[in-house]
């Protein structure tokens, strides 16, 4: 399965390193060639984070703008991971930046934290799909409370502190909730596969 | 890296959405590195609803162009520290060493050597020698002898502290704050004072007192139990205390003396104090044991001349 080559898709031309480089020196062509390459999945991949299509644009938009400023600053790291990381650092920002929004118009009093506004997006949608492997299984047991914790921090690689801001719950919780999640995920996969060899995850 | 690449299914279900979680994660994670997926899941992702979205952001991005650029020449070495991952060790700025060196040690220096103790330090050291041979004054020595071992305890009573120095707050959050500090600028009064002073001295006649090198221990014994006891008691009262001290150790039995010339009770009264080893030895031994009080009380520097 899967066999598609490196070359097929490196249509816009160049490597990442270089196109970054260009960019660095302030050529749209290789901007709009990297934005084409990559804009695309970060999108999605925000999407999936954050239900609100005007944040997700604002954070896409905030990126690349950035990637302009700091392209210079790449030092040969991939590409996708560098642009994933600002893009992941600028999304927890707009949360924190539209928490304190609505915590200002809201009354001033209400110090609790409303629970994150449940973000119906693709995640829960996606609840159905059992068919996929063990690990999908075992993640889908798992509550979505716990998912998005480790997702945020093992998949998007955000520290305790950057989770709790982007999920809008306090860092304590998402240390214990990160604890719960792994051991949670262990179980269900040892339930799901008494062998103590497993797959790898 | 493996050979692995992202089916067309896998990336059009990503695209629109329809992607289990754990599917969705590997998938993310080989994005992060693998170019040629990022640009087909990218592609798969224009097809969907999200492509208006797409190329109206790129509009605006390409458009950002030459202000982005602009600011990019201007901070090409600065990186977004919220963006990137690793920190950049810079090169040492390539200034010539000396420069800063230099204007560090001017600026440790600091209050000492600006403003009205310099000038007075000066006029000290002309004043006697225009005295003794323009005005033909004999006793010169030795009222330049009283007032030498005062000079520099004066000037580190100004060096240090915030009555003395403007820029004391600052001063005293940098790391040399402290002792370190206090014994630069107390340096460099001795470094300003001492060669002025004993060469007027050496100038002028000697009307009986001792020689003209005599007040440099007790000034060194001066400055530093000054020092010392400012550790306990701050820079202004420890200088009044020692200086004013000095000049009562001398004056007071001159003037109580009897015989007619003040002058030549100035120098026997000098000649007991400085002359001799028996003196002279024991303004080395205070000098020592002010040195060893001020070790041992360092740490109160760290806090000296707060207001």
């Amino acid at each position: 399965m899967g066999g598609h080559r490196e070359k097929d898709a490196a249509d816009a031309g160049g490597s990442d390193a270089a196109l970054l480089r260009a960019v660095a020196g302030g050529d749209s062509a290789a901007m709009a060639a990297l934005y084409d390459r990559h804009a695309g999945w970060l999108h999605a991949r925000l999407t999936r984070r954050c239900a609100d299509a005007e944040v997700v644009r604002e954070v896409l938009q905030d990126t690349f703008v950035t990637v302009w400023r700091s392209a210079a600053g790449h030092h040969g790291e991939e590409a996708g991971g560098w642009l994933w990381t600002i893009a992941a650092r600028r999304l927890v920002d707009a949360r924190r930046a539209h928490e304190r929004a609505t915590r200002l118009r809201a009354a001033p009093m209400e110090e609790e934290h409303a629970p994150a506004p449940a973000a119906p997006s693709a995640e829960d949608r996606v609840l159905a799909g059992l068919e996929y492997g063990d690990v999908g299984t075992a993640l889908d047991r798992i509550s979505p409370e716990l998912r998005e914790v480790l997702r945020a921090t093992v998949v998007d690689g955000l520290t305790t502190r950057e989770a709790a801001r982007l999920l809008g719950i306090p860092e304590g919780t998402v240390k214990s909730r990160a604890l719960r999640a792994r051991a949670e995920l262990r179980a269900a996969l040892a339930q799901l596969n008494p062998s103590p060899l497993g797959g790898p995850a | 890296m493996t050979d692995w690449h992202a089916p067309d299914d896998l990336a059009l279900r990503y695209a629109d959405g329809s992607l289990p979680e754990a599917d969705a994660w590997s998938l993310e994670k080989h994005l992060e590195h693998c170019t040629s997926c990022a640009s087909r899941v990218s592609r798969a992702v224009r097809g969907t609803t999200a492509g208006v979205v797409l190329a109206e952001v790129r509009e605006s991005v390409l458009g950002a162009a030459p202000a982005a650029a602009r600011e990019s020449l201007l901070t090409a070495a600065r990186t977004d520290a919220r963006a990137l991952t690793p920190p950049r060790t810079h090169s040492p700025a390539l200034i010539p060493a000396l420069t800063p060196r230099l204007a560090r040690i001017l600026w440790a220096a600091g209050p000492a050597l600006r403003g009205a103790w310099l000038s007075a330090v000066l006029i000290v050291a002309v004043g006697a020698v225009v005295l003794a041979y323009g005005a033909g004054y004999a006793g010169v020595r030795p009222v330049l002898l009283v007032v030498a071992p005062v000079v520099p305890v004066v000037g580190v009573a100004l060096s240090y502290g915030a009555y003395a120095d403007p820029l004391h707050e600052i001063t005293a959050s940098t790391p040399s704050a402290g002792l370190r500090l206090v014994l630069v600028r107390t340096a460099a009064v001795l470094a300003v004072s001492l060669p002025p002073l004993t060469l007027a001295g050496v100038l002028v006649p000697s009307s009986g007192a001792p020689g003209a090198a005599a007040w440099l221990l007790p000034g060194l014994a001066l400055t530093l139990a000054s020092l010392a006891l400012a550790g306990y008691v701050g820079c202004p009262a420890a200088t009044a205390v020692t200086g004013g001290g000095w000049l009562c150790a001398v004056l007071a039995p001159a003037l109580a003396a009897p015989g007619d010339r003040l002058t030549a009770r100035l120098a026997e009264q000098l000649s007991a104090c400085l002359d001799g080893a028996p003196a002279q030895g024991g303004w080395a031994a205070a000098a020592v044991l002010s040195a060893v009080a001020l070790a041992v009380r360092r740490p109160a520097y760290d806090h000296l001349g707060r207001p």
